[in-house]
């Protein structure tokens, strides 16, 4: 079994939640809330994906870790660009006839850029409600023939896909100062690269936060805390191999993640651990364990 | 000769003082919608800050108002302020000043 079947969705995936929103939102996709005209933020996540659950006899572990660093630029008003960068350390462990074996690859993944559109906003005293359409393109810029002592790494296991591969999607945000929503649609079409294809990916996102505390100076904006839910629905198609669909590849599954975020006025701390509650994958796929996120939000 | 230098000296002090205390400034006071959490709001909070002539700005999100102190001297005009506002992604509701 090639790691090729499944591993590039999750690295896709895994860096999904890194991407886009900033300003006090969901962890794990992206927000429709506002950066000012000439105004920039910044920020940085430390990710943990884990996955053990193999069905198959080589007791395959994946372990993957990631540091996406997301700048942000508002253009206008409405439109918004942002730059994500993301920092990858990938292991995967299995049983092969010479033994226990582990193949490691690290470095800068695939960048993507994304631009995103507020095409519709009514705000209230108090509260906010946003519709903004976004594309995105993650551009090739990760190595894609990484070797180790086996041989050259699986497509999925490298550090860049090779190819071009476009997003588009939309985003609503309804916040006010004591709660927020937000549900969040999008499509990726991945594009072959050195005759590997990973299936294409479709997403409904839903988050809900709660205020749960307040405090910080009395002369100031306040401190916030919110402790939130927030459920990511994935699915992606059979990834090609030399043009033929792989029937260990793709499939559906379902996340549901608790999540905390401490909000300051130039900056947000915040976790999230989002558990696969239904995994329904191809063939004889490794399934996932958790992911875990530790982000920082930073207003400059 | 030592009491005019004194005198002179104790005028300068009044001068000094009461040009500082007498210095007036401007407030403005804007309703804002929108503002609905304390990094966004932030936001706003930049804009204003970064326009000659600004000495302050408070935002009250309890109380959507953001209030802006400027220097003496200094006029923000409402079409100025409701562009800044509108630059930061809220929407103006209203407006008022009064000298400080």
């Amino acid at each position: 079994m090639r790691p090729s079947h499944w591993l590039g969705w999750w690295c896709s995936l895994f860096l999904f939640g890194a991407t886009f929103q900033l300003s006090a939102a969901p962890i794990t996709f992206n927000s429709a809330l506002p950066v000012s005209k000439g105004e920039g933020e910044v920020r940085v996540q430390a990710k943990y994906l884990r996955a053990t659950d193999d069905p198959g006899p080589m007791s395959r572990e994946l372990t993957v870790k990631a540091l996406p660093i997301v700048g942000v630029w508002g253009v206008t008003s409405r439109w918004t660009i942002f730059g994500i960068v993301p920092l990858l350390d990938k292991t995967m462990e299995l049983d092969m006839p010479s033994g226990r074996s582990k193949r490691s690859v690290n470095g800068l993944g695939d960048v993507t850029t994304m631009v995103r559109y507020t095409a519709y906003s009514k705000d209230q005293p108090g509260r906010t409600v946003r519709i903004a359409p976004f594309a995105s393109i993650e551009m090739p810029t990760g190595k894609d023939d990484e070797q180790d002592r086996f041989g050259r790494l699986p497509a999925s296991l490298q550090l860049g896909s090779g190819a071009w591969n476009p997003l588009i999607g939309v985003v609503a945000t309804a916040q006010s100062l004591e709660k927020e929503w937000a549900v969040s649609a999008s499509y990726k079409f991945n594009n072959e690269a050195n005759n590997f294809e990973r299936g294409d990916e479709a997403r409904l996102d839903l988050s809900y936060h709660r205020r749960v505390w307040i405090g910080g100076p009395t002369d100031g904006l306040p401190h916030f805390f919110y402790a939130g839910v927030e459920s990511n629905g994935v699915w992606q198609g059979k990834n090609r191999n030399n043009g033929q669909k792989n029937p260990n590849s793709g499939g559906t599954t379902l996340y549901l993640a608790p999540t905390l975020q401490y909000v300051t006025q130039r900056a947000i701390t915040e976790v999230a651990l989002q558990l696969p509650v239904m995994q329904n994958l191809n063939g004889s796929a490794l399934k996932q364990d958790f992911i875990f996120t530790l982000s920082l939000r930073l207003n400059y | 000769m030592n009491n005019m230098k004194k005198s002179i000296f104790l005028a300068a002090i009044i001068l000094f003082c009461s040009t500082t205390l007498f210095a007036a400034g401007t407030q403005y006071s804007l309703r804002v919608d929108g503002l609905s959490c304390p990094f966004c709001a932030y936001g706003i909070e930049k804009k204003l800050i970064h326009t000659e002539g600004v000495e302050s700005v408070t935002v009250d999100l309890e109380k959507d108002l953001v209030i802006v102190n400027v220097q003496e001297g200094v006029v923000l005009t409402e079409a100025q302020l409701k562009q800044l506002v509108e630059d930061a992604g809220f929407t103006p509701r209203s407006m008022s000043e009064q000298l400080l």
